[in-house]
């Protein structure tokens, strides 16, 4: 989520620079994907920082907002949070306007938690006011017109969606209800859709104005002439957002928070803050009484309370926290607690969903204080464990096609066609591979191209990996050459392992490695490789290694294996030894022509010698 | 002459999964394997993962066309040795997914070692995991998860921090650092990230954190009476910073260039 620094900084004026917020979100929060500035001049959006923040899933019931992270930030610091409620200019209101109906709300389902609806006459549609439209615009979000953007500025600020409806273009009432299947509606972005009746749609008398918590309908959009508004605030099921939204492919800010279960609590605050906005931008405006329809309303009634221990709370974090740094964070949190038997009991504060149980508290202190404050230590257990034969299989099997030669691949477990199908897939292999044997033989065409370049003769490949038919999954061995792959279940395998010798049984610690381990990785170049041949006819006593440096010395920098040894014979008092070298560049195909030229230098280096010959 | 023989060689994720092994096993943890194709209680429920929730989302998940008729088919997918084959809330088969973390071995090792009564216990395990995203350069459709626990009545965070130290350690050399940083996960509560300092900088490396109580009771433990953590990421990216290996795709091609240690 992108938040703005100066936004925030409305509700902690001393907040740190925007440069340290990052690592404080990062070591006390949730990851700050990026922060950058915004560039222009100060005061018009300039000298701002937008900060695109990971808010984590149990956090994003309070924290998808300026106001949230605010509140966060200043608890988490310990610094003063502005409070905007005071400064809000609030309308008066009437019940209703003479001569016109009041405002009728009909929840018919429990899918609707609440639903605050008000009707505010005499309003001007227009442009917004500047900072409404720089805040917007910090965030990536466009200015549409002052009834919209306030709504939106509302979401973005106290994470309560809300929703602005052109009266006079809604029949009679509001009705929020279960679709009916095939009911259509056609959302702002004119997007035409068929509604289910698992759906829940805002309605009116006639049509379906808006589907529930995710998106407005074209029938009732505030549009330029718009005079006369009713503005919805309401929380809807968190799963029925989700599902609803899901099945019609909708992505949108206030899907986004409902889905994560918001507070019913924050509906009135965001009622209060919107209305204040719209009166701030129209002062004519005629505002009428709030209708707040709030079936299992938590005033009063519900409070969550939650009991923890200090020392279980150390012991969970492995490290000793105390009384006082507990009571210093609730504190800052603004938790009421009271101590009962060795144990704070606090009240959850409405918006935090996420505290229920003990090891809530500990995650909650634990990264408050900061998880640095943890110190690592290697537990000793009074565990024996066992050998795993899964394993022990595996590594026995590996070990002993590794000392026969047979080089270790991995290929994939998807493929064209097989017995178990993949429901969706974001490739077109949609199977679950029947064999090993299939992915193999890819390997064996592949290497054997390659042969040159790895500086092998023959390609001799193995893969242990599962493979899947109607009956179940099975671990088997693969392993072959170009002549023929072999290919049985891991247990058959090692049975004959097991018959044959006692040698591999017994895998411990320690595997079979090649000796020749390279520090690190280099990547093989995606141009083709020239592989060249050299046999040079010198006299018995010169040693190969001369021959050898005569050759490197001018073979050039495109050589990326040997020169190599690869046969050696004498015949008549002269030794023969010929010598394979492969040419390739990291940046373009190398043509005959130029490998041709690099040979025949060498050739003319070998004849000078006296007695040499090349061929 | 003597005609230089060539050497067979290793795939680089076995070489590494074999120094992760020995890692945790000087450190008391027992091997643990388990299936590819499994239950979505495995998977995702037993787990504490919510129903049609966005923490969902956070997996990618393959689920596998068909799954009641495969379950009725068979009795392979009612094994493997521990638990039984279910739905949620201990009903009949639902749902059958490529595994998207080992975090199911883990579950399954420990609800045996419970059974068994074998607590204290430790398990590591690596293994094959599925997620369903477009691939590229850091994603791939299947890939390893080193994953582990260790479950007893005092086992705590500062542990957790012990443990995964000396295993960075092992696997990036003597100077790694390790630090942890707020997360979530269903199934551990707290959560962390876990990042290591290699060649200066910071890199997330896995997910972790305490095992969630009510993760404890799904696998028939007792929350009151123990406790401990839990760790699982991805081991290609281990060896991709390790090694320094540019492209996650490279380990599944079947291509010998790839092993060069």
């Amino acid at each position: 989520m992108k938040i703005s620094y100066n936004w925030l900084k409305w509700y902690i004026p001393e907040a740190p620079t925007a440069e340290k917020l990052v690592d404080i979100f990062n070591y006390h929060l949730c990851e700050v994907e990026t922060l950058t500035p915004i560039l222009g001049e100060e005061g018009v959006g300039g000298g701002d920082y937008v900060l695109d923040l990971k808010i984590l899933p149990n956090r994003a019931h309070d924290l998808l907002s300026h106001q949230g992270l605010a509140r966060e930030l200043a608890s988490l610091l310990n610094i003063p949070y502005v409070d905007p409620t005071p400064k809000y200019k609030i309308p008066t209101s009437a019940k209703a306007t003479a001569g016109k109906p009041e405002l009728k709300i009909y929840v018919k389902t429990s899918l609707c938690r609440r639903y605050m609806g008000r009707i505010v006459r005499n309003i001007k549609v227009g442009p917004s006011p500047q900072w409404v439209v720089d805040h917007l615009e910090s965030i990536g979000q466009r200015s549409i017109n002052n009834m919209v953007d306030a709504a939106n500025i509302v979401m973005y600020d106290c994470g309560q969606p809300t929703h602005v409806f052109d009266l006079d273009k809604v029949k009679n009432e509001i009705i929020i209800r279960d679709a009916k299947d095939g009911e259509d509606l056609t959302t702002l972005d004119n997007k035409a859709v068929k509604l289910k009746n698992s759906n829940v749609v805002i309605a009116d008398s006639k049509n379906a104005l808006a589907i529930a918590g995710i998106k407005g309908g074209k029938i009732a959009e505030v549009g330029n002439n718009t005079k006369n508004i009713i503005l919805e605030v309401a929380n809807f099921d968190p799963t029925s957002v989700r599902k609803t939204a899901q099945a019609l492919n909708i992505f949108t800010d206030a899907r986004k928070r409902f889905e994560n279960d918001l507070s019913p609590e924050l509906a009135s605050y965001a009622m209060l803050e919107l209305s204040a906005l719209i009166f701030e931008m129209c002062p004519e405006a005629v505002f009428e009484d709030v209708v707040d329809v709030y079936p299992n309303s938590q005033e009063g009634g519900f409070i969550r309370k939650l009991s923890f221990s200090t020392d279980r709370i150390s012991k969970i974090l492995g490290l000793k926290v105390s009384d006082k740094e507990i009571e210093d964070i609730l504190k800052r949190y603004v938790i009421n607690y009271v101590i009962k038997e060795n144990k704070f009991e606090i009240t959850i504060p409405p918006m935090r969903l996420d505290l229920v149980i003990e090891e809530d508290m500990a995650e909650e202190i634990g990264r408050i204080l900061g998880y640095d404050k943890v110190k690592g230590n290697i537990p000793k257990i009074n565990f024996k464990p066992k050998q795993n034969e899964t394993y022990s299989k595996i590594t026995s099997a590996r070990n002993k096609l590794l000392a026969d030669g047979y080089s270790e691949v991995m290929t994939y477990s998807f493929c064209d066609k097989g017995e178990i199908e993949v429901q969706n897939s974001a490739s077109d292999k949609k199977f679950l591979r029947t064999n090993l044997t299939d992915g193999l033989k890819e390997s064996i065409k592949l290497n054997r191209l390659n042969a040159p370049f790895l500086g092998i003769e023959q390609v001799k490949v193995f893969e242990i990996g599962t493979m899947f038919k109607k009956s179940g999954e099975e671990m088997h061995v693969a392993y072959g050459d170009k002549k023929g792959i072999k290919e049985e279940k891991l247990e058959e395998f090692s049975e004959k392992l097991e018959k044959n010798s006692l040698t591999f049984l017994q895998p411990s610690a320690g595997t079979f490695r090649p000796k020749n381990s390279s520090p690190a990785f280099r990547m093989w170049s995606l141009f083709p490789f020239i592989a060249r041949d050299i046999a040079v006819f010198v006299p018995e006593n010169v040693k190969s290694s001369k021959v050898l440096k005569i050759i490197k010395d001018n073979a050039g920098d495109m050589v990326v294996r040997g020169p190599e040894l690869f046969d050696e014979f004498k015949k008549e008092g002269k030794v023969s030894y010929a010598f394979r070298i492969v040419f390739q560049s990291y940046d373009r195909t190398l043509t005959d022509g130029e490998v041709n030229e690099i040979m025949n230098k060498i050739t003319d280096k070998i004849k000078a010698n006296n007695g040499w010959q090349a061929r | 002459m003597k005609k230089e023989t060539k050497k067979a060689t290793e795939h680089p994720l076995s070489i590494l999964a074999n120094q992760a092994y020995e890692a945790f096993a000087e450190m008391g943890f027992e091997i643990g394997t388990g299936p590819e194709l499994e239950s979505d209680w495995y998977n995702f429920y037993v787990l504490n993962f919510p129903k049609d929730h966005p923490a969902l989302d956070m997996q990618d998940t393959f689920w596998i066309k068909d799954p009641k008729k495969l379950v009725e088919n068979s009795s392979a997918f009612l094994q493997p040795s521990v638990g039984t084959f279910r739905g949620e809330n201990s009903q009949q088969a639902s749902s059958l997914v490529l595994r998207t973390h080992t975090t199911t071995v883990t579950a399954r090792e420990l609800e045996k070692a419970g059974k068994e009564g074998r607590l204290p216990a430790a398990f590591i395990s690596v293994g094959k995991v599925f997620r369903n995203e477009a691939t590229d350069i850091t994603h791939e459709m299947q890939f390893f998860q080193i994953d582990g626990a260790m479950v007893g009545e005092n086992i705590s965070l500062a542990d957790l921090k012990g443990v995964l130290t000396n295993f960075y350690k092992k696997m990036l050399g003597e100077n790694t650092e390790i630090e942890f940083r707020p997360s979530f996960f269903p199934f551990t509560e707290p959560s962390i990230e876990v990042f290591a300092k290699f060649n200066g900088k910071w890199l997330e490396m896995m997910g972790a954190g305490m095992l969630h109580p009510n993760v404890l009771r799904n696998i028939g433990l007792d929350p009151s009476k123990v406790q401990g953590f839990a760790f699982g990421g991805g081991l290609d990216r281990i060896a991709m910073i390790k090694w320094n290996i540019p492209d996650v795709r490279l380990f599944y091609q079947g291509d010998l260039r790839l092993n060069q240690f």
